[in-house]
């Protein structure tokens, strides 16, 4: 028997393993009626029996998803949805199924509004064998190693910069959103894709501008053109950028792009798809973590005692509060999921902040907040090809750094209940203004 | 048919027959194979489908490429300096027509 070798890596993950997903099939179907006349294109003609949620409402959604998302799992964990005009997976097992199989669960959805406001297809809209190519452009950058060796001073030195703007606003009027979450990670992006001379506004109006791009389902034009305003002003950057890191390359992700063979436009979407789904969601986790943490005190008091628990406090956040709601699939050919029969050309809203509050999952606690709680996969940040690239960078800028920090800076930092918090979406969800206060 | 045995540590075994060119990730986790996850799909950019390889197998194993080896120093279970790889690394056939494994009590 060889001797084992203590791990080095820089994430303190350990623990029990439950990686068992059972497809349960649809059950109880409290809302199951035969299909209106609002089917998918491609199905138009034949009339198939599958849930329909025609009480989902996207208003709902908007303001407190988890209730929606709770009827949906108990009651037609896959269902077609009218108001969204797409199938919603709700279920853990779905969620998970889907992901395992980009053959029939295909990223290339049709009429990807994210093609246009990126002005050319990022890999996340890809499956494999072309997805592969411009993902393993971008790995060797966003590895743990590098991670920690290259980007992890960068990652300190502006949550430092950023703890002493919340300072001067005082605990009477910080905004933890505004005065730190959003400064900081605009910066930690715009170091890490290497953009020289950006300031943090500009990377937040990009980001802002091709999110509302990708999401402008209902075609609007000012978005489109506010949308190609912004993708003009990256372009004449990356037009220098590309060819200077190709020179002198480093440890960016734009040098990573721009040395990898890809053409302009290949290089030119990622980064873009980088800047739109790079940013909220790590300034969502830190007013995320705070929130949960000042109603869970108890938790807050251990962690603050031992600082080895702050990569649990990270992963439960993001499985409870996941800032990524739901993300689209599209079925290419007919299928069954979770004993639902589903047409080809079906459009799929895969809902992972549902599945990570799944008790056939994660047991009778799945909806509570509980760091202590054992070791279990989680999707918040995906599955298989598509998994998030950036999931070690935001374990180690947000989890282990500007969270613990802030801590460290502010005893007794917490939400401020005398001043009102807003909290908004539910595909992408976070909290768009968050008043702390400390002693 | 390449033929790949996962030992458990209760003392279960999950045997699969495969295709060549299965990678032992993509046959646990197609198959529901209990404690490999498998999380990024292949690409060496998670350590959850981590594997300890039984010692009569290993000289038939290619080498530790670089982001393998990176990833094996973020395991959850203990890395074993000799047996352990990624599953994801690891493909059947050519040459490798049977594999058993030891399956760490600990991916995440």
């Amino acid at each position: 028997m060889s001797a084992t070798v203590e791990g080095r890596c820089p994430f303190g993950f350990g623990g029990d393993s439950d990686s068992t997903s059972v497809m349960t099939p649809s059950q109880n179907l409290g809302t199951q009626a035969m299909a209106p006349a609002a089917l998918p294109a491609t199905e138009s003609a034949a009339r198939v029996p599958y849930p329909v949620a025609d009480w989902v409402d996207p208003a709902a959604l908007i303001s407190d998803p988890y209730p929606t998302y709770e009827r949906l799992r108990r009651e037609a964990p896959v269902a077609w949805v009218p108001a969204l005009k797409k199938f919603l997976v709700t279920s853990y097992a779905g969620c998970h199924a889907v992901e395992l199989d980009q053959e029939i669960f295909s990223a290339n959805v049709s009429g990807a509004t994210m093609n246009r406001a990126l002005g050319a297809q990022p890999m996340l809209r890809k499956d494999d064998p072309d997805h592969a190519a411009d993902r393993a452009a971008i790995n060797p950058v966003l590895r743990p190693k590098n991670i920690k060796e290259a980007w992890a001073p960068v990652f300190e030195r502006n949550a430092r910069m950023y703890l002493d703007v919340l300072e001067e606003k005082g605990p009477g009027q910080a905004d933890l959103n505004r005065d730190y979450a959003a400064p900081v990670a605009s910066q930690n992006l715009i170091d890490l894709l290497g953009l020289k001379d950006v300031r943090v506004e500009q990377m937040r109006r990009w980001s802002h501008d091709f999110i509302a791009g990708a999401g402008n389902v209902l075609d609007d034009q000012a978005i489109w053109d506010r949308c190609e305003a912004s993708r003009a002003e990256l372009d004449a950057i990356l037009d220098e950028l590309i060819p200077f890191y190709q020179q002198h390359p480093n440890a960016s992700m734009t040098s990573a792009l721009a040395n990898s063979g890809l053409p302009f436009d290949n290089v030119a979407a990622n980064v873009k798809l980088t800047i739109s789904g790079g940013m909220n969601e790590p300034q969502h986790m830190v007013t995320n973590i705070v929130w949960a943490l000042s109603r869970h005190t108890e938790q807050l008091d251990k962690v603050l005692h031992d600082d080895a628990l702050w990569p649990a406090v990270f992963d439960e956040t993001v499985r409870w509060l996941s800032p990524i709601g739901m993300y689209p699939r599209e079925t290419t050919q007919e299928t069954t999921l979770g004993g639902v029969r589903l047409p080809a050309g079906a459009g799929i809203g895969v809902v992972v902040a549902s599945a990570n509050r799944d008790v056939d999952h994660f047991g009778p606690t799945a909806g509570e907040f509980d760091i202590f709680r054992p070791k279990t996969s989680h999707l918040a940040f995906g599955s298989g090809v598509h998994l998030c690239a950036g999931h070690w960078a935001a374990k180690t800028s947000i989890g282990q750094i500007a969270v613990p920090l802030a801590y460290q800076r502010f005893p007794g930092l917490r939400t401020d209940e005398t001043r009102p918090e807003t909290w908004d979406g539910w595909v992408f969800r976070g909290i768009t203004s968050l008043p702390v206060t400390w002693n | 048919m390449a033929k790949i045995s996962f030992h458990h540590s209760d003392g279960n075994v999950d045997v699969l027959d495969v295709d060549p060119g299965t990678s032992l990730m993509r046959a646990a986790v197609t198959n529901g194979v209990d404690g490999i996850v498998g999380e990024c799909g292949g690409q060496a950019m998670c350590a959850t489908c981590h594997v300890y390889v039984r010692p009569e197998y290993l000289d038939a194993l290619p080498e530790i490429g670089e982001d393998e080896e990176e990833m094996l120093e973020c395991t959850a279970g203990p890395r074993d300096e000799t047996r352990s790889r990624l599953g994801c690394q690891i493909t059947v056939g050519d040459g490798l027509e049977q594999i058993e494994v030891d399956v760490p009590d600990d991916q995440i």
